[in-house]
C-alpha cells in the first residue's frame, strides 16, 4: 500500500510504472457495479411468467392481474437508482451510456406493453364476434405471439451490456433471450411462459448474482487494502 | 536518446492523481483521497498544480448542502500522461 507523505519522494521509473498500474486497478475496482436490481427485474418477470402459469395450467385467476408487480417493482428501482448516484464517487465513461441504454429499454418496454393492449382491446371484440357467429376459436391468437416481442426487447439491453462490459454471463442471456424469442413465435402459450422465466432468470437474475458477489468481493478487499 | 520526464508527473502523489482519473470520466476529491492515503492539505496542493499545468480541471459545488469538489483529466492531460508513459517505457526499454 503507498502512503502518500508530505514530503514527496523521488521516483525510479519503474517504481513510476508499478504506480500507474497500482492506481489504474484501485479505479477499476470501484468502478463495479451492484447487481440488485437485475437481481430484482430477473426475479419480477420469472414469478410474473411462473405465476401466470399456474393460472393458465390450474385453471384460477387471482384477483388482480400479477403483471401490475412490474409497476410495484419500479418504485425500489428508483430508490436504487437514486442509492447509487448518490453513493457514486466517480463516474465512468460507460455510465452515462449503461444509464441511457437501460432508461430507453424500460421506455420501450412501456410503450410495448401500451400497444399490446391497445392490439388486444381491438382483438378481443373481433374475437368473441367471431366465436359467436361460428362456434369455433378465433383462428388468429394474437396472444401468442406477445412473448416473443417482449423477449426481443429484453435482449438487447442485456446482449449490449454483456458486449460493452465484458460480462459473458449476460452476454449469453442476451442471446438466449433472441434464441427464446424465435422459439416461442412456435410454441403454445405456456411453453411460452416457461421461457420467458428462464431467459429472465438467465439474462438478469443468474448474472445480477454474479456481478453482486463481485461488486461484494472488491468491496471487502479494498477495504482490507485500506486498513 | 532519452526524452526528460514530465516533472509535473514524476511525483509520487499527482501521478497517482492522474493514473486515478485516466480511466475515468470524473472523481470526487474524497474518492482520490481514499486511493492515494493521503492528506487532504497535500492533496489539495498537488491537485493545485495539476490544474495550474493545465492537466486536470476543478469542479466545486455543493451536493446536500455540502461542497463537493470533482476533478477531471483534460485533453492536455491525457497527451501529458500518454507522453509520460512512453517516455517511462524507452527509459526501461532502454531504447
Amino acid at each position: 500500500m503507498i502512503i502518500m507523505n508530505e514530503q514527496e519522494k523521488i521516483l525510479t521509473e519503474k517504481e513510476s510504472l508499478d504506480l500507474i498500474t497500482q492506481m489504474i486497478n484501485k479505479a477499476k475496482d470501484a468502478c463495479h457495479d451492484t447487481g440488485i436490481a437485475a437481481i430484482m427485474w430477473g426475479a419480477v418477470i420469472a414469478i410474473c411468467s411462473l405465476v401466470r402459469l399456474s393460472e393458465l395450467h390450474f385453471g384460477y385467476r387471482l384477483p388482480f392481474d400479477i403483471y401490475l408487480l412490474t409497476i410495484v417493482a419500479v418504485i425500489p428501482q428508483i430508490y436504487f437508482t437514486i442509492k447509487e448516484k448518490k453513493q457514486r464517487k466517480v463516474k465512468t465513461y460507460d455510465d452515462g451510456f449503461m444509464d441511457s441504454l437501460w432508461m430507453g429499454f424500460g421506455i420501450c418496454i412501456f410503450l410495448m406493453i401500451y400497444t399490446t393492449s391497445a392490439m388486444y382491446s381491438q382483438w378481443d371484440p373481433a374475437a368473441d364476434e367471431y366465436r359467436k357467429l361460428t362456434g369455433n376459436a378465433y383462428p388468429f391468437r394474437l396472444y401468442e405471439f406477445t412473448s416473443p416481442l417482449f423477449l426481443m426487447l429484453y435482449g438487447l439491453p442485456t446482449f449490449v451490456t454483456g458486449v460493452s462490459m465484458k460480462f459473458k454471463p449476460m452476454l449469453w442471456g442476451g442471446l438466449l433471450c433472441w434464441v427464446s424469442c424465435l422459439v416461442t413465435i412456435y410454441t403454445p402459450i405456456k411453453i411460452d411462459l416457461i421461457l420467458v422465466a428462464l431467459s429472465s432468470i438467465f439474462a438478469w437474475l443468474v448474472p445480477g448474482i454474479i456481478m453482486e458477489k463481485d461488486y461484494r468481493k472488491a468491496k471487502s478487499e479494498l477495504a482490507q487494502a485500506n486498513v | 536518446m532519452f526524452k526528460e520526464l514530465d516533472p509535473i508527473l514524476h511525483s509520487q502523489l499527482r501521478l497517482a492523481v492522474m493514473s486515478l482519473l485516466i480511466g475515468v470520466k470524473e472523481a470526487e476529491f474524497t474518492f482520490i483521497k481514499e486511493k492515494t492515503n493521503s492528506t487532504a492539505g497535500n492533496l489539495s496542493v498537488q491537485i493545485q498544480k495539476l490544474k495550474d499545468a493545465g492537466y486536470i480541471d476543478v469542479i466545486k459545488q455543493f451536493k446536500d448542502n455540502y461542497p463537493q469538489t470533482t476533478c477531471k483529466i483534460t485533453k492536455l492531460g491525457i497527451k501529458a500522461f500518454e507522453e509520460y508513459v512512453v517516455n517511462l517505457q524507452s527509459y526501461l526499454g532502454g531504447t
